[in-house]
């Protein structure tokens, strides 16, 4: 069997290493520009050479052994040995990427340099002459754009035949030709190195490990085991160095580097003159973005601009959403810009859809309220069980002649709101032209519509059938309508039916309903990560951060977090200190994911439709918590210390690629479709098991759910949420299985508010929250708040758990997202209460006792200890 | 019960047991957004948490 060769993919953060692996191998990696994105090597097979592996390694500036990253790219390098070696570097910023080449160069490796962003630099006018760093650097130039796919495979065909020649070519005692790059009595003191670990290192690779020793690499001295007599020789010649340059061996080192890289960028780099001291439209535009007073107010405003497009009343967003909600996933939808008139004969003909089914709401109307008075006529006298409930077949004609109802049209069934009244009267008529409030003239308009209903009226009334939306233009039925259809032609019994289009359908159509938000929310974040913007958030949030002993390495595992926690709390291992990582871990997910997204989406349709700054809200409050949470924090003794460094580099503002924003988007949407099948999926069947059966396994009809097994679990649990104002056995479990998957709560809330007043399951819920509380909109912002600052979902908690390193840890975690979200929505509920006239209770002075508390958490004096 | 629904039953209970067994062979699926993608050298890539292809 043939071995496979292995090329190693090195560059500096953020100069193209994994788009480029992604071109390379057709992966799809995720890709961000801001630094620490890459935390682990990543393998892929080299497109169209089966035997070639390429390995992604993390970005890193230099083959120190300080960052996680440096020591992960290092031992891949120097102990696994790669076959070769390509090593990306960015065009527009080479001068300082070399750097890092000139070391890779000394591990004597075969090595390609791909020059990454040529048509950056080629836009910009500069030259760089690729023929004297590969003679300088002893390894072959390319220039390559990664982003646009061009020169990234020829690049790697080069490395991959250098690479098969080395294998061949390998031979004992071969010295490889390495640049030297130092000055006479550095080279000097490198020999003598070189001749005293001779046989204990890899002969290809002694340069490197002489130079280390040199820089008394504690790590690398340890590894070669040399004996003190030795070592005491060579620290003589390292002293000398020292003594002869004025300076420690570390720093000669790194100052020598740069002092020829800068030699070698004289005679090769030629910056275009008229560029020369400009500033770029990058820097114009920075000049805003990361403005000291503004870059904050822009940031938050770019939150608004996407949650106000995704969940704003005709916003794209929500029409979107409706038309996934109520047409797509349900009873089907009209082909829109064409015509919506009713073809077939009878009273609506000739009449558009809408229309219709506002004449038959009034009908409608008209004959509920008739029956009503009719039923109470007849039932007058008689004792409870002789009552008639429902309307007899024959109508008695002379009691009927005597009932005059008043009718009432509801104009919105989801607010229940009654139509108002628009009298005729000339005060009014002119009012309403230009646009005033017509009111005081005492002629009832803006009431609600009262009108009489004889028995004549109530016979026309029953004419009225419900308009059949298929005779009204090109009607599309729905998933949902279709799957009723078919199961009605099977003949399928109503309890299985059930089970299928309320259970299984059910949830997974509630989640999907709200993908169009969360497309647009993904598509506006990618475009903002492409953009190169996102980089600048992380700078922004570092200068913020900074000022409350915070690093803005914690932010960048936060941004993230805005597409799933999962991977936010991984990123943290990037962090190197110990308790910034903890804390980092502990606050990550506070920013609502995307599943969290759904949440909101669902929230934003059905309570706040008006006020789309709720949904950005949540976004700001998740920032201002780990702001916050990270000060109270710092402030205990486990957390204490100095703020660890953040180098990030801002890439240059480029338009993105329509590929590369569909590319982001979809991978996380992708999600979402999977989750939907194979977490909500099975979620719901099982939640509608439990929710119509009770503990002796009996099948129970709609309106015996009060005796299910889910109505007795919930209610077990419902008083913990009683003050946060959904105490019912829904809220309780809709919350608990939100911890399957965050979006489990909106699936849940489908399912157990089926049975609520209402035609959709939006005015089910919305019903539910009218049901447990007089304050429902608070309830509903109680219950989202809650269900987005708790902890995330299982797998985020037991990938927390993992990178706590233990348990205790891990609870703590658990246990501060627990509080935090507790207290949270408690304040939001009993302080809306009160605010809104509810009154001030036990739970409302426990709101205020747990907010002090916060507050002197936040602002205390905080602990001093060494860092 | 008549035999419609019986096939649906089974056609719910096939749906069922095929996420929970693959859930439990490659863990719960997840948004990729972050930088747990893994590429085998066989050249298959799933997610290094939650095995999703």
């Amino acid at each position: 069997m043939s071995k496979s060769i292995k090329i190693a993919l090195a560059g500096n953060p953020n100069s193209g290493k994994t788009t480029l692996f992604n071109a390379l191998t057709g992966s799809e990696q995720y890709v961000g520009n801001w630094p620490g994105v890459t935390v682990e090597k990543k393998d892929g097979i080299l497109s169209g050479h089966k035997d070639v592996v390429i390995q992604d390694l993390p970005g890193i500036y230099s083959l120190s052994p300080y960052s996680i990253e440096e020591k992960v790219s290092r031992r891949f390098l120097v102990e696994e040995g790669p076959d070769a070696i390509l090593n990306i570097v960015d065009g527009t910023n080479i001068e300082r990427n070399l750097y890092f080449s000139t070391q890779l160069a000394e591990l004597g490796l075969p090595m390609v340099m791909a020059v990454n962003m040529m048509d950056v630099v080629k836009k910009n006018g500069d030259k760089i002459d690729f023929d004297k760093i590969a003679k300088a650097l002893r390894c072959e130039v390319v220039g390559i754009s990664a982003l646009k796919n061009e020169g990234g495979m020829e690049a790697a065909e080069k490395v991959v035949e250098m690479a098969k020649k080395a294998v061949v070519e390998k031979g004992p005692g071969k010295l490889p030709d390495v640049p030297h790059v130092f000055s006479g009595s550095v080279e000097h003191a490198i020999a003598h190195i070189e001749e005293s670990i001779q046989g204990k290192v890899p002969l290809r690779s002694i340069r490197w490990y002489a130079i280390k020793v040199f820089e008394r690499d504690r790590e690398i001295i340890k590894k070669l085991e040399i004996g003190v007599g030795e070592m005491k020789h060579i620290e003589e010649h390292i002293r000398d160095c020292e003594k002869e340059l004025g300076d420690d061996a570390e720093s000669i080192i790194t100052s020598q580097r740069y002092d020829f890289i800068k030699r070698l960028m004289d005679k090769s780099l030629a910056l275009n003159e008229n560029r020369k001291d400009k500033a770029t439209l990058s820097d114009k535009i920075d000049k805003f973005v990361t403005h000291r007073i503004l870059a904050l107010p822009i940031f938050i405003l770019s939150l608004c601009v996407m949650w106000f497009l995704a969940v704003a009343e005709n916003g794209p967003g929500t029409v979107l959403t409706d038309w996934a909600n109520d047409g797509f996933l349900a009873d089907g939808w009209h082909v829109p810009f064409t015509t919506h008139e009713c073809r077939a004969e009878g009273k609506y003909k000739g009449m558009e859809f809408e229309d219709a089914q506002g004449v038959f709401a009034k009908q409608d109307a008209s004959k509920s309220a008739w029956e009503e008075a009719y039923l109470e006529k007849i039932n007058e006298g008689k004792s409870d069980d002789d009552k008639v409930e429902e309307m007899p077949e024959e109508i008695d004609e002379k009691v009927a002649a005597t009932i005059v109802a008043k009718g009432v049209f509801v104009e919105d069934e989801e607010t229940g709101e009654p139509l108002a009244k628009e009298c005729d009267c000339e005060n009014c008529a002119k009012k309403r032209e230009s646009g005033e409030e017509c009111e005081g003239c005492g002629c009832g308009c803006g009431e609600p519509d009262l009108w009489d209903v004889d028995f004549a009226a109530y016979k026309a009334a029953k004419e009225f059938e419900e308009p059949d939306p298929k005779q009204f233009g090109v009607w599309v039925p729905g998933l949902g309508a279709l799957i009723t259809d078919a199961l009605d032609k099977a003949g399928v019994s109503d309890t299985v039916k059930s089970l299928v289009v309320d259970g299984a359908w059910g949830g997974v159509a509630t989640v999907l309903g709200f993908v169009p938000v969360i497309f647009i929310v993904f598509i506006f974040l990618a475009f903002l990560e492409d953009c190169g913007y996102m980089a600048r958030v992380a700078f922004i949030m570092d200068r913020l951060l900074r000022r409350f002993g915070l690093s803005g390495k914690s932010f960048i595992p936060m941004l993230i977090g805005k597409g799933c926690g999962v991977p936010a709390v991984m990123a943290a291992r990037a962090i190197e200190n110990e308790r910034a990582r903890r804390m980092t871990v502990i606050l990550a997910t506070f920013v609502p994911c995307g599943a969290k997204t759904v949440i909101i989406a669902m929230f934003a349709a059905l309570f706040f439709r008006e006020q789309w700054y709720v949904a950005a809200l949540m976004d700001v409050i998740g920032i201002a918590i780990i702001i916050l949470g990270g000060i109270a924090l710092k402030k205990t003794r486990f957390f204490a210390g100095e703020a660890s460094s953040f180098v990030l580099e801002l890439p240059a503002y480029h338009m993105p690629t329509v590929s590369g924003v569909w590319h982001h988007t979809w991978n996380r949407l992708k999600g979402y479709v999977l989750k939907a099948g194979l977490i909500i999926f099975p979620a719901c069947v099982v939640l509608w098991f439990v929710m119509h059966f009770d503990w002796s396994l009996n099948l129970l009809a709609d309106e015996e759910i009060e005796k299910s097994i889910l109505h007795d679990l919930g209610s077990w649990i419902a008083w913990m949420f009683e003050p946060l104002g959904f105490g019912s056995w829904q809220g309780a479990a809709a919350s608990v299985s939100a911890e399957i998957a965050k979006e489990q709560a909106t699936a849940t809330l489908g399912l157990v508010a089926a049975n609520m007043d209402g035609a959709t399951t939006g005015s089910h819920i919305q019903a539910l929250f009218g049901s447990v509380s007089d304050f429902p909109k608070l309830a509903a912002l109680s219950f989202m708040v809650f269900n987005l600052f708790v902890p995330p979902c299982m797998v985020a908690i037991a990938v927390t758990f993992r990178e706590m390193g233990s348990k205790k840890w891990g609870w703590f975690a658990v246990g501060f997202q627990l509080f935090v979200g507790y207290v949270l929505a408690l304040s939001v509920y009993r302080i809306g209460v009160l605010v809104a006239g509810g009154g001030f209770g036990i739970w409302t002075a426990l709101a205020f006792a747990l907010d002090a508390f916060c507050l002197w958490a936040i602002f205390r004096p905080g602990k001093k200890v060494k860092s | 019960m008549n035999v419609s629904s019986l096939v649906v039953l089974v056609v719910i209970g096939i749906f069922f047991a095929l996420a929970v067994w693959r859930v439990a062979k490659k863990g719960a699926p997840c948004e990729c957004g972050g930088s747990r993608k893994v590429c085998s050298r066989k050249g298959g890539c799933s997610c290094c948490d939650c095995g999703e292809d």
